[in-house]
């Protein structure tokens, strides 16, 4: 495992998301929660939707294309017409930075 | 007279006509655009836009297809947006979403009804034009008096002689329904706009087609089920799944299939038994998703499938499928009958 740096944490404000695109990962979402920083795949699992576009609310993501819902923390699909999780990253701030184990 | 306005894509270069009281999305489709669509009725949301410059009407500023955060965002439903100027919206597309057949309207003379269950019945119409349409797609059709169109899925073939066959299920205190089956008699008229829907038969696919359909979901899979005898099988026989509640809501289906060349199986499932004459039912019962595994002798993902129904039955039936058989999604299609 190795820590991956993806940005700063005073790039994302609470309650809003980051879309990155590493190398030989998948685009990703950093979403800050209340402070607190979870990272899922970028590409909605329904469509090829940007979660990042998506409003946020209650630890909830809303695709902007068919308003599935996704929980931030676990990626799990809440409503159709998502049926699949969103992956999720093992996520750590370290020195003001967010990143993922990878 | 009728006027046009003149509608641009943001971030494109394409543009389209459309005519006085046409929405954007059909003008859009009418024109060969791939407008990103589904329900055509304001439900299901895939047709939202940014108006960018211009002004439209609201047909229906209810529609559930939007949240109310994004018609605070300013969104709108393309299904639903009239427009009374010029316009740039910014909408998505996909050539998937472009109707092989460029949807069109017709007034379409009543030619007969015949009940198939106690609550729906085959409503048949004919029109000047042929009847153009992909097996599985629907149209909205208008009746006089009520200021307000549905979506009805063909259950017959295309055909040059103008002959349009639907399957409409009477809706109690329905707007639309309660016309078609207390008002409409066989002479009368009524407009026909079509096609529309994505959820056609993938003619050049070659793996075993599946319907599965609940209640007045019957209509698409039974064209699907028909024209599957057009294709070259590959020695998989279509099969169809229908869910009811009761035995006398199942449709004697192989009849319905009578005068078509296809040969399918079809298993009926009912959800609720009734004490008097259930004694001899011989089909399953529970919900229609529970038996697509028992049923089928293929590998679940193997199979491509159409589905049509109460949004709850697809649910059910993509969340087995995908969730828990691994389908990919793209090897569903379905219409969510709101
Ligand atoms: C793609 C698709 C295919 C369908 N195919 C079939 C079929 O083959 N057979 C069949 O029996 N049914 C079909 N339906 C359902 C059908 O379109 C009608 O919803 C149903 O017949 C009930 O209509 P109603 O007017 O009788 O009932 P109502 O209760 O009067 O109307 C119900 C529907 O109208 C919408 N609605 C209400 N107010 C407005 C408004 N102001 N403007 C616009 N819409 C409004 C509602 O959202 C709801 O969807 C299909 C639906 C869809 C989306
Ligand atoms: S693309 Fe996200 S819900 Fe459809
Ligand atoms: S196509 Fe407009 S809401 Fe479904």
């Amino acid at each position: 495992m190795a820590f991956l740096h993806l940005c700063k944490t005073d790039e994302i404000e609470p309650g809003s998301s980051l879309r990155v695109e590493p190398d030989k990962l998948p685009p990703l979402a950093v979403f800050n929660v209340d402070g607190e920083f979870f990272v899922i795949n970028d590409t909605c699992s329904h469509g090829d939707a940007s979660l990042c576009d998506g409003e946020i609310e209650n630890g909830e993501v809303e695709c902007p294309w068919h308003n599935a819902k996704f929980c931030i923390k676990s990626g799990k699909a809440l409503t159709f017409p998502a049926v699949e999780a969103q992956k999720t990253y093992l996520t750590r701030v370290v020195d003001g930075c967010v990143g993922i184990e990878v | 007279m009728t006027s046009q306005f003149q509608i641009s894509l943001s971030g494109s270069d394409a543009s389209y006509a459309c005519d006085d009281g046409d929405t954007l999305l059909r003008a859009g489709l009418r024109h060969g655009l791939g407008l990103a669509y589904e329900c055509n009725v304001g439900a299901c949301g895939s047709c939202k836009f940014d108006l960018i410059e211009g002004e439209v009407d609201d047909l229906f500023p209810a529609a559930p297809g939007l949240r109310p955060k994004e018609r605070e965002r300013g969104k709108r439903l393309a299904c639903q947006c009239v427009p009374r100027s010029d316009c740039t919206i910014k909408i998505r597309s996909g050539a998937e979403y472009a109707s092989a057949v460029r949807p069109g309207r017709a007034t379409a003379r009543c030619t007969g009804r015949v009940a198939v269950t106690p609550d729906m019945s085959i409503f048949t119409f004919s029109t000047g034009r042929p009847a153009a349409f992909l097996a599985g797609q629907y149209a909205m059709l208008t009746v006089p008096g009520v200021g307000q169109n549905r979506a009805y899925s063909m259950s017959n073939l295309a055909n040059p002689n103008g002959d349009w066959e639907f399957i409409i299920r009477r809706v109690p205190g329905g707007q639309v329904s309660s016309h078609l089956f207390d008002t409409l008699k066989p002479g009368d008229s009524i407009e026909i706009d079509g096609p529309y829907g994505v959820a056609y038969l993938r003619r050049d696919i070659p793996r075993r087609i599946v319907g599965i359909a609940g209640g007045s979901g019957l209509a698409p899979v039974m064209s699907i089920m028909k024209d599957s005898a057009s294709l070259p099988t590959a020695g998989s026989t279509p099969v169809m799944l229908f869910g009811g509640r009761t035995p006398k809501d199942i449709p004697d289906v192989p009849k319905l299939l009578e005068g078509s060349a296809a040969a399918i199986e079809f298993y009926p499932v009912i959800s609720a038994p009734e004490p008097d004459g259930s004694a001899d039912w011989s089909g399953d019962t529970g919900f229609v998703h529970e038996f697509i595994e028992h049923r089928l002798s293929t590998p679940l993902a193997e199979c491509e499938y159409y589905l049509a129904g109460p949004p709850p039955m697809i649910e059910s039936v993509v969340r087995l499928l995908v969730a828990e058989h691994k389908v990919p999604a793209s090897q569903i299609h379905f219409d969510r009958f709101f």
